[in-house]
């Protein structure tokens, strides 16, 4: 699998710093799954993250901090290291996915145009990013549309092209609010892709009618 | 400060890796007190600007080194800093933290933890790459002007910090965000390739 398109370094930064939202999050963990190349950039990022800890001014603790906390030291029990729990229901059969998603609750996908399949993924949060998997037939081509936020795109198997260029699986593509995507599936097996959208969507022609409402939920 | 000279940095990095060792080995009071000094007070201030208030800001710093203490027997000093694994510590507390404020969540940092688990296990040559990335931020920070590290640190917290810094600095919000991405861009240029 050989990656062509990154997230910008803004977002893997943004990542470290542990300041995206869940579902921005996933669509960055879902690259990070498949690219050990921004994984160390992340784990570069979280190296800074230690230095400007340490740089920080200190803010003296409350008085009797540091007593307080050692008379809770003996309860504590070593801890230990979280393992991935088996899911026997959760989306087991999308690959690419990142454990802890493939640990949410699975659900069906859903018919939205023809050669189109939406399934939403069930965040344990409220966040104010939707996250889907889109699953597009081969040739399928998406109508344009606009919207007002960002959209975060990971193929998690077969390819699609549009302006921006050509994505294959692993790759990341991101539109901002000023992007226009016309989107043209040219693999030859199912194109599934986990998006990560934010904004109201501005959708034209009938597809964008039909998704509107779905990714509404 | 972060632009010490990198040997300081280096032996200070190396000292506090052998503290949580001895942490995680023999439960070393004395070990835990010395890095609670160091570090509880700096979690204070990283709580601080990322909105908690005074009170909760203490209690998470305390959170954060309680942690610190029962995790200390998964610290891997191959594959981890010091200072970057107890950022990490922060890190996610802190977004708890945000949940909880939400009242969206009870369950606790250990889903988080795993929110950052983004592969089955660490590749064969994690410890090789991660003591090679260690060094290399180490002396790119060094490299680094003042006001380039001072704007890098805004990367670790959201727009409130960011006015905040830029009152401090005495520049418009606006060369606050383009000086970062400039000290971003330099960074990146000094940590080199990573494939
Ligand atoms: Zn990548």
């Amino acid at each position: 699998m050989t990656i062509v398109h990154h997230p910008p370094d803004e977002l893997l930064t943004a990542f470290a710093a542990g300041m995206l939202d869940l579902g921005q999050h996933i669509a960055v963990a879902t690259h990070l799954t498949g690219c050990r190349h921004c994984r160390r950039v992340v784990h570069a990022m979280e190296h800074v993250g230690g230095g400007v800890l340490t740089a920080l001014p200190a803010t003296a603790m409350s008085p009797g901090a540091l007593a307080a906390v050692e008379t809770r030291l003996d309860g504590l029990a070593p801890a230990v290291a979280t393992g991935l729990r088996k899911a026997a229901t959760g989306i087991t059969d999308v690959p690419g996915l990142p454990p802890f998603v493939r640990d949410y609750p699975s659900s069906s996908w859903k018919w939205i145009a023809p050669k189109v399949h939406l399934r939403p993924i069930r965040m344990p949060e409220a966040s104010a990013t939707r996250v889907f998997l889109l699953k597009s037939q081969p040739g399928t081509k998406m109508i344009e549309h606009t919207h007002t936020g960002f959209e975060m795109t990971c193929i998690l198997t077969g390819s699609f092209a549009h302006a921006g260029g050509h994505f294959g699986p692993g790759d990341f593509d991101f539109g901002d609010g000023a992007t226009d995507h016309e989107v043209m599936i040219d693999s030859s097996e199912d194109c599934i892709c986990l998006v990560a959208m934010q904004g109201e969507l501005k959708l034209n022609g009938i597809i964008g009618r039909l998704l509107q409402p779905l990714i509404r939920m | 400060m972060l632009n010490d000279k990198p040997d300081d940095a280096t032996s200070d990095a190396a000292r506090w890796a052998a503290l949580i060792a001895a942490v995680a080995r023999e439960k070393d009071r004395e070990a835990f007190a010395a890095l609670f000094t160091h570090f509880a007070p700096r979690i204070k201030t990283f709580m601080r600007r990322s909105g908690a208030s005074e009170q909760s800001a203490d209690e998470l710093a305390q959170e954060a080194l309680l942690a610190v203490w029962s995790k200390a027997n998964l610290f891997d000093p191959n594959s981890a800093g010091a200072s970057a694994w107890i950022f990490t510590i922060a890190r996610n507390l802190r977004i708890d933290a945000l949940r909880r404020e939400k009242r969206t969540r009870t369950a606790g940092t250990d889903d988080i933890d795993l929110e950052f688990q983004v592969d089955d296990g660490p590749s064969p040559d994690a410890g090789l790459a991660a003591a090679q990335t260690e060094s290399r931020v180490r002396s790119a920070l060094a490299t680094l002007p003042d006001d380039q590290l001072r704007v890098i640190e805004l990367s670790f917290f959201d727009d409130r910090a960011h006015a905040e810094i830029a009152q401090t600095l005495q520049i418009p919000l606006g060369t606050v965000k383009s000086r970062l991405r400039l000290a971003m861009n330099r960074l990146r240029g000094l940590l080199g390739d990573f494939s």
